[in-house]
């Protein structure tokens, strides 16, 4: 009952999820977006990128965007990743071109893509640029909710020559997108904290994809109090905001608070032990798996609304 | 600058009623609401209430952390200025700084995460080392001059910023930033069994650079000067670097890299009190935790996003008034 810190594996739902991934694939028919190109796009830059046919060596300067080129089975023609892009596990095996921050131009260009993806949040823009001026298509992405995650997959599918599989997996992802999100018959919004890392404490606060998780699932945001996106709150602070569940993101490997933390029963979610560590990957990569993320805080928040009643009611 | 001091007589009974100032206001803030009343019935009533274990064991253990935290650095701040004879002279000068960092960051990164309670001893380790090979290799037989104290700091200081950007370069992605806020100087790691851990080495290190006063007063005069007044320089020295060092480097354990408080606050203290160290060491502790009691209120109250690392508002604070002191002075402190 006291301080249990309850962890939720991904793979659990994965699994669980799985055949309905399979069936989306199942569904996809063969592609006949050929005849699109050549084709103009304009991407999240508002640069038009043109593609004079079906791209056949592609390099992903994030491991969100190698996540939706192989949902859109495209893995064919990636040749270079990140050395972060490790889902799905396959992609671990693909040569490396350095980091997000930090890809390394000169084996980008050894590597003669025909389209570079990038992003505008972590790829640096002169490097991006550079690339540019020596004649290599890069088309960035950056989607800032979970929506834009869904058109992103769209207009990839589109670029890569596989708009009726992009179209179909972005329709499979919203529909469990809608079906993890509670019914009108669910009362009680929660307040939930999403953390960062423990020591310190920082929070996610607005402007954040785990902040739309939270708000999706039907909770309240409790560091919705602090501005900017990533606030860093005293002990005294998370006392002061009382969270009812705590999700922590497991990114930076210590994913425990100390016990001089936990041992405020003030706060619901010590009291209860409602302390939910997720993968980090999940809520931070802007790719498919975030719908897996919000079935996950889904679940623990109807975990707090079925708790609720013997739990002598919420007390603010 | 003569004894004294314009206000010779009020100085301590102010300084010392600021510090405790500083220390009621920052008890008095934070987000959890704490009436006067509950404050009162928490401290002699033993209350056991949320606002009672919030100001008892969350506040009170910062604001005491704070004071002791600025005592300590301004105290050695003093002891390296007169010892390098340099103004410029902070308590992390000599390489203490940076193997702390290294000691730190080998934690966060090397060492398993649940790990980190080993933090600040392998910080103060760092710090330790680092200082002690400095005194090492500035040595000659003739005896350690500040200058060649100053170049090996210099040059270990180097050595080991090369050593912390490979650390961060070649780490995993996402276990720097708790060494790194860590450093930035920090005090919301304040609970009482930290300050009862610091309490001794303060102690010990405030009430031996006292006994040194009269040294540090002729080291002031140069090394030739003070050996012709009868001291034995040497000794001096040496007391003064290795007990400066030990107090900088326990401060850095239990709270990071707080900077700019060893270097203004002993300018400061010199103003109000002049230059004689029998009365300029227990003004700048007495200052320094006071300025650091504050800074750090203004850190948790100020910002709307959450904490700031105190470290970044005693330099934004700390740098305009430094600039201040040295123009009134027309350049000498």
């Amino acid at each position: 009952m006291s301080g249990r810190v309850r962890i939720v594996v991904a793979r659990r739902f994965l699994a669980g999820f799985l055949p309905v991934l399979l069936l989306a694939s199942a569904i996809d028919r063969p592609a006949c977006a050929a005849d699109r190109f050549p084709l103009a796009l304009k991407d999240d830059r508002g640069v038009i990128v043109r593609i004079a046919a079906p791209p056949r060596r592609v390099i992903s300067l994030a491991p969100s965007l190698t996540e939706i080129v192989f949902l859109l089975g495209r893995d064919g023609s990636l040749v270079g990743v990140t050395r972060f892009c490790n889902v799905p596990a396959a992609a671990s095996g693909l040569p490396k071109i350095g980091g997000v921050i930090d890809p390394d131009v000169e084996r980008i260009v050894g590597l003669s893509p025909d389209l570079v993806l990038c992003t505008t949040d972590g790829n640096p823009r002169d490097k991006v640029r550079a690339l540019e001026e020596m004649g290599i298509p890069c088309f960035a992405v950056a989607p800032q909710n979970l929506d834009a995650v869904f058109t992103a997959i769209e207009r990839l599918g589109v670029l890569l020559g596989a708009a009726d599989r992009g179209r179909a997996e972005a329709g499979a992802l919203r529909r469990r997108a809608l079906l993890a999100q509670p019914s009108s018959g669910d009362v009680g919004k929660p307040s939930a904290l999403f953390v960062v890392s423990t020591v310190p404490i920082i929070a996610a606060g607005e402007g954040t994809f785990m902040d739309e998780l939270v708000r999706l699932a039907g909770g309240r945001n409790a560091a919705a109090r602090f501005s900017g996106r990533y606030p860093r709150l005293s002990v005294e602070g998370l006392v002061a905001s009382r969270p009812d569940v705590i999700f922590v993101a497991g990114m930076s490997g210590v994913e425990r608070f100390p016990p001089e933390v936990t041992r405020w029963k003030e706060v619901p979610a010590f009291r209860d032990g409602a302390v939910i560590t997720l993968d980090g990957d999940l809520v931070t990569r802007p790719g498919p798996r975030l719908v897996t993320a919000l079935e996950l805080v889904s679940a623990a928040l109807a975990d707090w609304r079925a708790r609720r009643p013997k739990a002598s009611g919420g007390k603010r | 600058m003569t004894d004294g001091g314009k206000w010779s007589g009020a100085v301590f009974p102010v300084l010392a009623a600021a510090l405790l100032g500083a220390l009621a206001l920052s008890a008095a803030t934070g987000p959890v609401s704490i009436s006067p009343r509950a404050a009162f019935d928490a401290i002699f009533r033993g209350t056991d209430d949320t606002p009672a274990r919030v100001l008892l064991s969350l506040r009170l253990p910062r604001a005491l952390l704070g004071a002791l935290v600025g005592g300590a650095l301004a105290s050695s701040g003093v002891a390296f200025q007169a010892l390098l004879r340099n103004p410029l002279a902070d308590p992390y000068i000599l390489g203490v700084s940076g193997g702390a960092a290294v000691g730190a960051l080998t934690v966060a990164l090397f060492l398993s995460a649940d790990a980190s309670p080993l933090l600040p001893l392998c910080a103060f380790a760092g710090a330790a080392l680092s200082a002690l090979a400095v005194f090492l290799l500035a040595r000659r037989r003739s005896g350690v001059s500040p200058e060649r104290l100053i170049l090996m700091g210099v040059v270990v200081g180097a050595f080991l910023n090369a050593v912390i950007m490979l650390m961060v370069t070649l780490a995993p992605p996402g276990k720097i930033p708790g060494a790194l806020y860590w450093l930035m100087g920090d005090l919301g790691l304040g609970t009482p069994r930290r300050v009862a851990v610091l309490f001794p080495y303060v102690a010990l290190g405030t009430v031996l650079l006292y006994l040194l006063s009269r040294g540090l007063d002729l080291l002031l005069l140069g090394d030739h000067a003070a050996f012709q007044a009868g001291l034995s320089v040497e000794r001096v020295k040496t007391a003064a670097y290795l007990t400066a060092s030990l107090l900088a480097g326990s401060v850095v354990a239990v709270s990071g890299l707080i900077g700019f408080v060893g270097l203004i606050v002993p300018h400061g203290a010199r103003v109000l009190v002049g230059s004689g160290h029998r009365r300029l060491l227990p003004a700048a502790f007495l200052l320094g935790g006071a300025f650091l009691v504050l800074s750090d209120t203004l850190a948790r109250a100020a910002s709307p996003a959450g904490e700031l690392p105190v470290g970044a508002v005693t330099a934004l604070a700390g740098a305009p008034f430094f600039l201040y002191l040295l123009r009134r002075n027309g350049g000498r402190s």
